[in-house]
């Protein structure tokens, strides 16, 4: 801490660049942008879609030369021809898995610089010196060294891209939309890592879209708007989010989310469009039941891995379905491909936009025509009979129709979203698939997306929003159905849930795990039944539970959320005592429960027949406390965190 | 009908402005087409002779009909590598059902082989996930091979006159055989741009995964192609066979190579998505035109081969650099 202190005076910055100009052949990207960045400190880069925060990442990081401008490195003046040269100076972006070769192992991955240098390379020496970054970072146990890299998730993929930084000794570490695909958990993880990196007097840039991560993490933000820095450095702590978004956008947007009351009422005639039981497609999706009805837009939350797009590209055709009964309106649909399902009136929003979404080689025209071709029977192209239809569509999205003959690619992202919404806004189906919508689309776009996505639900469509953003599934969703481990959780409507229960409800097996066993365990000893719940004002979220055969009924099983007067032991509940307390039911303790940084994570609570021995309330909190560990010989899934 | 009258000339102006920015690599291969000529009409008296033109757009025709499939498959970023063995061994399949079919059957006999080559070759690529490289280089052996053992490595001649008359006809003084490549080319631009299709063809080579998810047919287009690439090439065999009443088992060979060339010099990207049939037609047009000028120059048979790789490679090379080009452009854009 002590260098930290030496540096953050100001006398040395990081990272200094100034009227730094970027054109490219159409457009001024960048017009006299200026940074400074301190050591120690997260600096969050700011700014909508198409403001210049990326072409300024790249110069910086040496990606792309700058027109005209000053950077300096450490106060010396350095001038980057290359990424390569920029990164031995000691300035790298991390960026989403583009760098890695996933064939090699992680340890490969992360000296794969060395492998250039003259001499022979010490495997053993290389191995022990993977290992203490590992330590250092408290990431010992969770990254395998000798695995291909191709096996692990994107979030390990991106602490092996980080921890390659750290082996060549980086001082700046720009992270380019580092938490895109993360679940809450591993952006937490990567998070703490940050904290460890700036603690240690690394200089990081946090480039992001979302918001309360900007909050939560970052000591001064940067904004940019249209190529000029409209916010220079402001501390995190001083700045207000609506502020930020003013700054971002150029005005004010109130809730982007816009979810009038009287919206809301208008919508979900009860008619079920999509009924969906049991469905099963390996290897992700286990077993899915939900049903969407017209009007309605449901939400599929859950942690990244827990099958939701898998379980939506299945219902699309697009993965094969292995079991399963299935009704689109009312009538048996399995489809085969993604044309059975455009048939039946289906329309899908891929996630991964640029995969599966655009045909980058044509036209705005032709993309936004795209599905219309596939839907389309006979050998013409029938564009002339869209025009009307196409027109005035653009007019609601916001779109100029003189960019229909522009080349896909000239548009930002938040257009392009907005093209492939409304290809399929085109062919008016029934029920609207959107899987991960907003995904790098700015603030504006959002809003827009958002509007219309409930406007098409207001005249009847039925909305199926997949989304790992939990702020933007309670906002935007009527109901919501958590995944976890493919299957279904539970179903709840959103006004009843927040991100925290959300996050709870959605928890993998993996990460719950600890939980678990805790439960399973108190059943094991005790028998009875034990639980997982959360409790705020008169209702009750039961996250899991586990009974022994004959144990009492409480009237919540897991993933139900009752009012406490609907429970069986609603005294309990209301009272929270410390030793057992006898209902009608049983008896029934809670213990409290408190996460790794503290926070609230609801009550274990065990209820044991009336009538019979009760264990000493002592040894029940101790198993409680003490967590898997102590418990049966825990597996090595526990997060050990 | 308002609407109409008030969009139209905005179309127009558009469609222009589409043409022009669309065009660029196939004004430039155009504006290359006309300095060779006027080059070779400098440097050769002969070259601007109306029997040489005429040897000019039969030398093209092969080449031409050929290069049309194989446009199809390298927009679906695939390749064919069968088309001169098929095209060889059509050839002998139509000699041989000469002998006992009438012509029309004949030449039917011809293109359900080479489409159904054609078939085996697109079904085992798109549904066995296969290389096209591989399969195509697989069924370019094959066809080699059937073309030996069918006509036990003999020629067969003295072929009917009435297949001779398509290449010795004349339609208003053009030779059919050309005029059948210009309405073959005709067909295959207007299939490309106005019909279902062609914008599927397109689609498939940009972004499979998008046009799938759109609801298109990519399986079955992507099967089309080869069937069409065949076919094609069983056309070739008949205009072959025409042009000196014969087919001999090693015909075509080495065909493959001048289409994938012709088609690359037309502007056709190899990763698929990109190029025209009016650029690949130009193409050919180059391809014959070089080897034209090299026979007129006297150039030693052995070094033409040099001339035309060389022009080949420098080809592909513009194409990556205006390609990396772009993509700078591109990436810039959405910064």
């Amino acid at each position: 801490m002590a260098e930290q202190g030496e540096a953050g005076s100001g006398t040395l910055l990081a990272l200094e660049a100034r009227e730094v100009w970027k054109a490219f052949e159409r457009t001024q990207a960048l017009s006299g942008v200026s940074f400074a960045l301190r050591p120690g400190e997260i600096h969050a880069l700011v700014g909508a879609n198409g403001a210049g925060k990326s072409t300024f990442s790249r110069i910086v990081s040496g990606h792309l030369p700058a027109d005209r401008g000053e950077i300096r490195l450490f106060g010396a003046p350095a001038r980057f021809a290359s990424a390569r040269e920029a990164i031995s100076a000691g300035v790298t972006m991390v960026m989403q898995e583009t760098s890695l070769a996933p064939d090699l192992s992680v340890l490969e991955n992360i000296y794969l610089p060395e492998f250039g240098a003259a001499g022979r390379l010490s495997w053993r020496g290389l191995a022990a010196r993977a290992g203490e970054l590992l330590d250092q970072f408290g990431q010992r146990g969770h990254l395998p060294l000798g695995h291909p890299l191709r096996d692990l998730p994107a979030s390990q993929r991106q602490m092996v891209e980080i921890l390659k930084a750290l082996a060549l000794d980086a001082k700046v570490i720009i992270f380019d939309e580092p938490t895109a695909s993360f679940s809450p958990n591993e952006v937490d993880r990567l998070f703490d890592v940050m904290r460890l990196l700036a603690q240690r007097g690394k200089a990081l840039v946090f480039v992001s879209h979302r918001l309360e991560e900007i909050f939560e993490i970052t000591d001064r933000i940067t904004v940019f708007r249209e190529g000029r820095v409209v916010a220079d450095a402001s501390p995190t702590a001083e700045m207000r989010p609506a502020e930020l978004v003013r700054l971002m956008v150029g005005r004010e947007i109130a809730d982007i989310y816009a979810r009038g009351v009287a919206g809301r009422g208008a919508q979900a005639s009860g008619t079920p469009v999509l009924e969906v039981e049991h469905l099963a497609s390996a290897p992700r999706v286990k077993d899915v039941s939900f049903s969407v009805a017209a009007g309605e837009i449901l939400g599929l939350a859950g942690l990244v891995g827990a099958g939701r797009s898998e379980a939506v590209e299945a219902l699309f055709g697009l993965r094969r379905i292995e079991r399963g009964d299935i009704r689109l309106g009312g009538k048996p649909y399995r489809p085969r491909a993604p044309i059975d399902a455009v048939r039946a009136g289906v329309g899908f929003i891929p996630e991964d936009r640029r995969r599966q979404g655009l045909v980058q080689d044509f036209t705005v025209r032709e993309n936004l025509l795209l599905a219309h071709l596939g839907r389309k029977r006979g050998f013409g192209l029938g564009y002339d009979e869209q025009r009307p239809a196409m027109e005035r569509l653009l007019d609601e999205l916001g779109l100029s129709p003189r960019i229909l003959d522009d080349g896909i690619l000239t548009l930002s992202g938040g257009m392009q979203q907005k093209v492939v919404l409304a290809r399929w806004i085109l062919l008016s189906p029934r029920l609207l698939i959107l899987d991960e919508p907003t995904r790098g689309v700015d603030i504006g776009t959002r809003s827009t997306i958002y509007a219309m996505i409930r406007r098409l639900a207001q005249q009847g469509m039925a909305v199926l929003l997949v989304s790992s953003d939990f702020e933007e599934v309670i906002g935007v969703s009527d109901r919501i159905v958590v995944m976890s481990d493919g299957a279904d959780v539970t179903s709840i409507p959103s006004r009843l849930v927040d991100v925290e229960k959300l996050a709870m409800f959605a928890a993998p097996r993996s990460s719950a795990e600890a939980t678990h066993i805790v439960v399973e365990e108190l059943v094991r000893r005790f028998g009875g039944v034990a639980y997982w719940i959360f409790l705020e004002g008169e209702r009750l979220y039961c996250f899991d539970a586990v009974a022994a055969p004959g144990a009492p009924e409480l009237g919540f099983a897991r993933g139900s959320f009752p009012e406490i007067g609907e429970a069986r032991i609603p005294e309990t509940l209301r009272q929270r005592p410390q030793r057992f307390f006898a209902e009608r039911e049983g008896a029934s303790l809670l213990v409290p429960l408190r996460g790794h940084r503290g926070h609230d994570l609801g009550y274990v609570g065990l209820t044991l027949p009336a009538g019979g021995d009760l264990p000493d309330a002592d040894a029940v909190r101790r198993i409680v406390l003490a967590g898997p560990a102590a418990a049966a010989p825990a597996p090595a899934a526990a997060g050990g965190r | 009908m308002a609407t109409e009258i008030k969009t139209a000339p905005r179309r127009r102006s558009s469609a222009l402005r589409r043409l022009l920015r669309g065009a660029q690599l196939e004004l430039r291969m155009l504006a290359l087409l006309a300095l060779l000529s006027l080059g070779l009409s400098l440097i050769s008296p002969y070259f601007f002779t109306l029997s040489n033109i005429l040897n000019l757009m039969d030398q093209s025709v092969i080449t031409g009909i050929v290069s049309i499939g194989q446009t199809f498959v390298i927009l679906i970023a695939g390749i064919d590598l069968s088309v001169g063995s098929l095209t060889g061994a059509t050839g002998i399949i139509l000699g041989l059902s000469l002998a006992s079919l009438p012509l029309p059957l004949a030449i039917l006999a011809a293109l359900v082989a080479g489409g159904f080559a054609g078939f085996v070759n697109g079904f085992i690529i798109t549904k066995g996930r296969v290389a096209a490289f591989i399969v195509t280089l697989g069924m370019m052996s094959v066809g080699r091979s059937m073309a030996y053992v069918l006509s036990g490595a003999n020629s067969i001649s003295q072929l009917p006159e009435s297949l001779g008359d398509l290449a010795s006809s004349t339609v208003f003084g053009i030779p059919t055989n050309f005029v059948v490549l210009v309405v073959l080319y005709i067909a295959a631009w207007y299939y490309l741009t106005f019909t279902k299709g062609g914008r599927t063809i397109y689609a498939i080579g940009s972004n499979a995964e998008a046009a799938r998810t759109a609801g298109l047919a990519v399986d079955f287009y992507s099967i089309l192609v080869y069937v069409i690439s065949g076919a094609l090439s069983a056309v070739a065999a008949v205009f072959l066979a025409a042009r000196i009443l014969s087919i001999d088992p090693i015909a075509a060979t080495g065909l493959e190579l001048d289409t994938i060339a012709a088609v690359v010099i037309g502007g056709a990207s190899l990763f698929g998505g990109r190029g025209t049939i009016i650029g690949t037609f130009i193409g050919v047009l180059i391809m014959v035109l070089i080897r034209n000028g090299l026979n007129l120059l006297n150039v030693n048979p052995y070094w033409q081969g040099t001339a035309i790789g060389s022009i080949i490679v420098a080809a592909v090379l513009l194409e990556r650099f205006l390609s990396a080009r772009e993509g700078l452009r591109r990436a810039g854009d959405e910064g």
